[in-house]
């Protein structure tokens, strides 16, 4: 995907849940290159949103598409990878045997899956650690299993649901220099958030709220349109803009 | 469907197995142990089993005994008369006909009454050595054990009342039981077959709902399913892994009734395990689509005795179908151990191959392949 063009797009985007609407007109394009956050509070329908671009759930109405291929797509495509909220990895089993089953299933070449595994775990700081079950790791480390499971198949997309929830200070600011160097490579990073201070790490922010997205730019353009100083005090002038 | 996808999430499966070594223990040493246990408590009331008659009996004037004991059969509530030929019938060879029933399949007895049964009976006393005493021929499949005794015991008794208590004469005559299947078998023969087949549902059902439910409640079934690994492919990929457990399950089971308890099996091992496989196909994969209709694990598990406790009572693993109760009979068939059970001990009872047991396997194959494509359609529909 080159630069200039948008890894994602969507129209109109709406997702309900019987009464609820966890998605509500959505309507993003994020271009390829950069680190885009979503970001609001839990329930604003960021997860949702990613469940959707992902096809793991059905959008109610609206259209999506990513990578250029429309959303739902039958046989998803290995240059996107997700990782979860959730640990979402396989505890009774060790850390090469989880990065090796995402490697298989994203139809890595076995000659280069020994190499790749080698970075991947090099840079979340576990290749020591391959060998032991996920279940023994600590949480930190853990997530950054989770990380590495998503990293594998050199992804050009990346969505990433709440990378940093639950990981101490010195583990999310690894994590953020290696979004950096992620983005450097030409890789997009999509990632949900409801830390404000986190959002100003990212090159363009979309706020959510009730479903909704409220407002979208770069954090210095979200600041200067709410004429606040930070973005958590902008969100909430967003949100008074917002029409019920 | 793409097999590296495939294999990559049966492997998955089984690595968790080895990592998991009491999981692996459990799934050995159940099937052991229920062989072992089960072995010891078998029993049941056994009703309407099926039987010919053959009344070869002419009589003497306008007494007709093999009548009376005919009727006797008829009001005996453990075995059910499915057909009575006669001489009039002008049948050429009428006893072969009715062994070749029990042949079949189509009975699990005959009795014969001879020509001269009324006027052998009649001449017959205890104290008149020249007299010949009348001999009843029946033909029984002994390939259940249960059922065998039944027929023999309900056969013995009419006769006995009949003669001793509606004639008041001593009973000048022996059944002479001729095996059909099942010569020299015991009671852990006829029912190891349904033992295994047990063993190998019940495990690959619980891991199956167990395994599944974990996988969407933990969250790793959605992310499995943003790579390019499709829904068949991830059902398809556990089916295998389950179904290798089963075969290994129905092996080690099978040792163990044939090493430790000197169970014999006339027919191929091979044609076993193959009927033990595509049950353990079907139950993951009813496993799996019961999964899907639960929220949390400990909704999920509330299938399991809906289903194993009929199945276990109903299949004819310990009691034979004889002896269901009419009404919970069409349930019997609604359930695949029972085709499972009958296959199973056909192949090591009766010695039968492909040619008599395919209908059960077509059976177990198509429900294998129903509810795992209905598990497939669901994940799909999410």
């Amino acid at each position: 995907m080159e630069n200039g063009t948008f890894v994602v797009r969507t129209h109109g985007l709406r997702k309900d849940y019987g009464e609820i609407v966890a998605v509500n007109d959505l309507c993003l394009d994020i271009p390829s290159g950069c680190i885009y956050g979503l970001i609001g509070p839990n329930g604003s329908g960021k997860t949702t949103a990613i469940k959707v671009l992902m096809g793991l759930v059905r959008a109610t109405s609206g259209s999506a598409e990513v990578l250029g291929r429309d959303v739902p797509v039958k046989g998803k495509d290995q240059r996107v990878s997700y990782m979860p909220q959730e640990l979402a990895l396989y505890t009774d089993l060790t850390v090469h045997e989880n990065v090796l089953l995402f490697a298989e299933l994203n139809g890595l070449e076995p000659a280069h899956l020994e190499e790749r595994e080698r970075e991947v775990l090099e840079v979340v700081g576990l290749w020591d650690r391959k060998d032991a079950l996920v279940g023994h790791l600590s949480g930190g480390m853990q997530h950054r299993a989770s990380l590495a499971c998503a990293m594998i198949n050199e992804p050009a997309l990346m969505f990433l649901d709440e990378p940093t929830v639950g990981v101490d200070p010195e583990l999310r600011a690894g994590f953020w220099e290696h979004f950096r160097s992620l983005k450097a490579q030409g890789m997009t990073v999509v990632l949900t958030t409801h830390y404000m201070d986190e959002a100003s790490r990212c090159d363009i922010v979309g706020m959510m709220h009730k479903g909704r997205l409220i407002a979208e730019g770069t954090p210095a353009e979200l600041l200067r349109d709410s004429d606040r100083d930070n973005l958590e005090d902008a969100f909430l002038v967003f949100i008074r803009r917002c029409p019920e | 469907m793409n097999g590296r996808r495939t294999f990559a999430i049966t492997k998955k499966v089984l690595r968790s197995l080895r990592h998991d070594r009491r999981t692996a223990a459990f799934l050995v040493l159940m099937p052991i142990f229920m062989i072992a246990i089960f072995g010891y408590t078998f029993g049941g009331e056994v009703k309407d089993v099926e039987i010919y008659v053959i009344d070869l009996d002419e009589g003497v004037g306008p007494v007709d005994l093999s009548n009376l004991v005919i009727g006797n059969l008829r009001n005996d509530g453990s075995v059910k008369l499915v057909g009575v030929v006669r001489t009039s019938d002008g049948l050429a060879d009428p006893v072969s006909y009715g062994r070749d029933k029990v042949v079949a399949g189509e009975a699990w007895g005959c009795v014969v009454f001879p020509a001269d049964f009324t006027s052998d009976m009649m001449a017959y006393s205890p104290g008149n050595s020249s007299a010949e005493a009348a001999t009843v021929t029946l033909f029984l499949d002994g390939s259940n054990f249960n059922i065998m005794q039944t027929v023999s015991a309900a056969v013995g008794s009419s006769l006995t009342e009949v003669i001793t208590d509606d004639l008041g004469m001593a009973l000048p005559v022996s059944v002479a039981p001729d095996m059909v299947y099942g010569e020299g078998r015991n009671f852990l023969d006829t029912f190891a077959p349904g033992v295994i087949s047990l063993a190998v549902m019940m495990v690959t059902f619980m891991i199956s709902i167990i395994s599944f439910i974990h996988e969407r409640t933990t969250g790793t079934l959605a992310r499995l399913l943003s790579t390019p690994v499709t829904e068949g492919e991830v059902v398809i990929g556990y089916a295998l892994a389950f179904g290798l457990i089963g075969l290994v399950q129905s092996i080690v089971v099978m040792a163990t009734a044939l090493l430790m308890f000197g169970v014999q099996v006339e027919g191929s091992l091979l044609l076993v395990l193959l009927t033990v496989f595509l049950l353990g196909l079907g139950m993951q994969g009813l496993g799996f689509l019961l999964s899907a209709n639960a929220r949390t694990e400990f909704q999920a598990v509330q299938f399991i005795p809906i289903i194993l406790f009929p199945s276990i009572l109903l299949s004819g693993v310990f009691w034979p179908l004889e002896s269901v109760p009419e009404v919970l009979r069409p349930v019997s068939y609604l359930l695949p151990l029972t085709y499972a059970v009958d296959g199973v001990r056909s192949v090591m009872l009766r010695g039968w191959g492909l040619e008599e047991i395919w209908p059960d396997l077509l059976v177990l194959l198509l429900f294998a392949a129903a509810v795992l494509t209905l598990s497939t359609i669901l994940m799909r529909r999410r």
